[in-house]
């Protein structure tokens, strides 16, 4: 376990706070591959990609900078949380340079703050490349200001893309969003407190009254409502919806929910202010088990009636001045060494080909983590949130924000 | 000679420019840029259109008068709180600070030079359900175990209190400061002694208030924590107000009450943080929304509107203060 274990300090106060999923075709069958098949995969497999990644590598006098805005914590960092091996590593192989900035926040923020202005004008961003979840990606694509991945350049993608991944309904020839990491919602609860739990029920039991949060992400807290209600989140009706969100708004009223956050819902567990949380996957092991106290013990459970499933993906802005870079990234990425060594830090699920067996080859236990490689059990309960029109992402978003008390 | 007069009359107009030049490019046109957001209609996906939609300030503050009046509450008992733990704060520098008023004075800043941020996340830690603060009042049965001040009114209005108190103690220090000592001798001189009924009565009444208030924002009963607050404060009044204070000090200091309270309600009202770190779904303030619309609901047009309705209603109230305060008084006392 050792790759996945990690220093105390290395715990950023605020991971994530925005993290989604969308329509994604087929997701179900990649995550039933990666949890069957629990020993080594097949080492010819690995050493396939491997060759491959030896003939990619070969533009490795490329130089110049690329500009790349990530999520906190969504890379591996070395012992002393200075440096990024991999993409020290990156920089060793192709002379490129990486401005490497935590600088997403969360998705509408950063829309907001750093792509609306310039892409409304024509003009190019300061990033060449940053993360964003599937609804996002969705968004950027209908305005037209992504820029398409030159595959000629990125012999890995979508070569290494896991089959899953291809032609989702936003990205239908797989040359606009490269995935990054994917993930699951659920129930982040300090077990020494409520003893084990299963089940949604858990959210909006008087029992844990001011002792919960919920996220202020819509399609995190209004989808396991759904689910809680009985209905699909991938096929909400606007009637549905508007049931889910009334449940949350009566947690919310009556005082059961302390807060809605974004990701400072590990701040708020880790002193012990909330005992039970709407909580992402990779963060209870990552984030709050590293550090709590030994009173406390932090836990992820998927729950019974089911959770939510979302990806996060690379892309790049329309004008993006370094591209070539950018897609040299995107190659690195889908060697599957590298994915694999991102992977074993952040504890999420690997959208890239290969990986598996490398992780499994270093350490045989890691296939039995089921946040990286979800059990057909995990699979069969997980919903994806719908994808939405443009009239109904405003009108959702603004009957949401009424619940946070705005 | 012509000349010389010429550019001697207009100096002061060219010392005006750097100022002026700095708000017109920094504060005015984003202002009027702004202002024409406001008028827009459309979304984010579509575009936005000018179309000039005046209506959107009726919606705004017909939808949104709750959170602005809410503001207008924290901000308030914020400034109030602020007054009552400046003013003694400012006058003990002042007039007793000695050889450390400096020093004093420099503590009073000293949380400044760390971050905003910084200072109301550490809050979350002090006042933690079972922190340093409520853990041993809890264990010894003072309170109950699900009593908490985070996620509460009760943590914004003392978390602006907080952040914005050096805003209201330097202001009341350099009034006080200023008051020249020989006049309060003269008071006494003319005899001008305790104030016994004035103070107990005025002490009674702000303390069974401050302490009621307080109680109802922490959700208890206010009855009988008010009574205890009057008592307490009527003997205050009665046995540390002097007439002296009341005829000479309070007076002189109103421009520093004046200028102390509009440097922390203004930007009290406006404040979003201490809400979104310390309050909870229904502690949110008017900044907050503002922030959720443009950032998070993407609705540029009702953000901008709200932010000039805010605009309008605080300088509204500042001006029917400033009318109940007195400008005259302000400006002589001042000199």
């Amino acid at each position: 376990m050792t790759e996945h274990d990690r220093s105390p300090i290395a715990t950023p106060l605020d991971r994530r706070t925005f993290l989604q999923g969308s329509a994604l075709a087929g997701f179900a069958a990649f995550l039933a591959a990666c949890g069957t098949d629990g020993t080594g995969g097949s080492p010819s497999a690995a050493a396939s990609t491997e060759a491959s990644a030896g003939a990619s590598a070969s533009p490795g006098e490329l130089g110049g900078t690329v500009n790349f805005a990530n999520w906190i914590g969504y890379i591996d960092v070395d012992d002393d949380n200075t440096t990024h091996p991999t993409l020290d590593k990156f920089t060793d192989e192709t002379g490129v340079t990486v401005n490497y900035v935590e600088a997403v926040d969360d998705n509408e923020t950063f829309f907001t703050r750093d792509l609306q202005g310039p892409l409304s004008q024509g003009l190019a961003t300061q990033w060449d490349i940053f993360v964003v979840t599937d609804w996002m990606v969705a968004r950027l694509a209908r305005l037209g200001w992504l820029e398409k991945i030159d595959t000629a350049n990125t012999p890995n993608f979508p070569t290494n893309l896991l089959d899953q991944y291809h032609g989702r309904s936003f990205d239908p020839d797989t040359n606009l969003a490269a995935p990054w990491q994917s993930g699951m919602t659920g129930i982040g609860f300090d077990k020494a407190q409520t003893g084990d739990l299963d089940s949604l029920e858990v959210f909006w039991d008087e029992t844990y009254k001011g002792k919960l949060t919920y996220l202020t992400e819509m399609r995190d807290t209004v989808g396991l409502a759904a689910i809680k209600l009985g209905f699909k989140p991938e096929e909400l009706t606007e009637d549905q919806f508007q049931q889910a969100l009334t449940e949350v708004d009566n947690a919310v009223k009556a005082g059961l929910v302390r807060q809605l956050t974004g990701n400072s819902y590990v701040d708020v567990m880790a002193s012990g202010d909330a005992i039970v949380a709407i909580a992402w996957s990779g963060d209870v092991s990552g984030l709050l088990v590293p550090d709590q106290t030994p009173e406390q013990d932090f836990q992820w459970a998927l729950p019974k009636e089911g959770g939510m499933l979302w990806t996060d993906n690379m892309v790049m802005p329309k004008g993006v001045v370094n591209k070539a870079q950018a897609e040299a990234w995107i190659n690195f990425y889908y060697e599957p060494v590298n994915a694999a060594a991102v992977e074993a830090w952040v504890n999420y699920v690997c959208p890239v080909k290969g990986a598996r067996e490398v992780l499994v080859a270093e350490d045989p236990e890691i296939g039995d983590n089921p946040l990286i490689f979800p059990p057909d059990d995990y699979v069969a309960r997980l919903h994806q949130f719908r994808s939405v029109t443009a009239e109904e992402e405003q009108a959702w978003s603004e009957d949401f924000s009424r619940v946070l008390g705005l | 000679m012509k000349r010389l007069r010429l550019s001697r009359a207009s100096a002061p107009y060219f010392l005006l420019v750097p100022g002026l030049a700095w708000l017109v490019v920094f504060y005015v046109y984003p202002a009027i840029q702004m202002f024409l957001v406001s008028l827009w209609t459309g979304n984010i996906t579509e575009g936005f259109r000018q179309t000039f939609n005046w209506s959107i300030y009726g919606e705004s503050l017909s939808e949104y008068w709750p959170w602005i009046l809410r503001s207008a509450e924290y901000g308030g008992l914020a400034t109030l709180f602020a007054f009552v733990l400046g003013f003694p704060l400012a006058y003990t520098i002042a007039f007793k600070g000695g050889a450390y008023k400096n020093v004093l004075l420099f503590l009073v800043i000293a949380p400044f030079f760390t971050s905003f941020l910084l200072r109301t996340l550490s809050w979350k830690i002090i006042l933690a359900d079972s922190g340093i603060v409520l853990g041993p009042l809890k264990d010894a049965g003072f309170l109950p175990d699900d009593f908490r001040l985070l996620a509460t009114p009760a943590a914004v209005v003392a978390g602006i209190t907080y952040n914005f108190l050096p805003f209201m103690t330097l202001p009341l220090y350099v009034a006080l400061e200023k008051i020249d000592f020989r006049l309060i001798e003269a008071a006494r001189d003319l005899y001008a002694g305790p104030w016994r009924p004035g103070g107990a009565i005025v002490g009674g009444a702000v303390g069974g208030l401050l302490v009621a208030v307080v109680t109802a924002i922490l959700g208890a009963n206010p009855l009988i924590p008010g009574i205890a607050g009057a008592i307490v404060g009527g003997l205050i009044g009665t046995f540390l107000i002097s007439e002296a204070f009341v005829r000479v000090v309070l007076p002189l200091s109103l421009p520093g009450i004046f200028a102390g309270s509009l440097l922390t309600f203004i930007p009290a009202v406006g404040d979003f943080i201490n809400a979104e770190l310390l309050g909870d779904p229904k502690s949110q303030m008017i900044g907050n929304v503002i922030q959720g619309r443009f950032l998070k609901v993407t609705d540029y047009p009702t953000a901008a509107a709200l932010s000039f309705i805010l605009m309008a209603a605080i300088i509204v109230g500042v001006l029917i203060y400033a009318r109940l305060l007195g400008t005259e008084e302000l400006t002589g006392g001042a000199t």
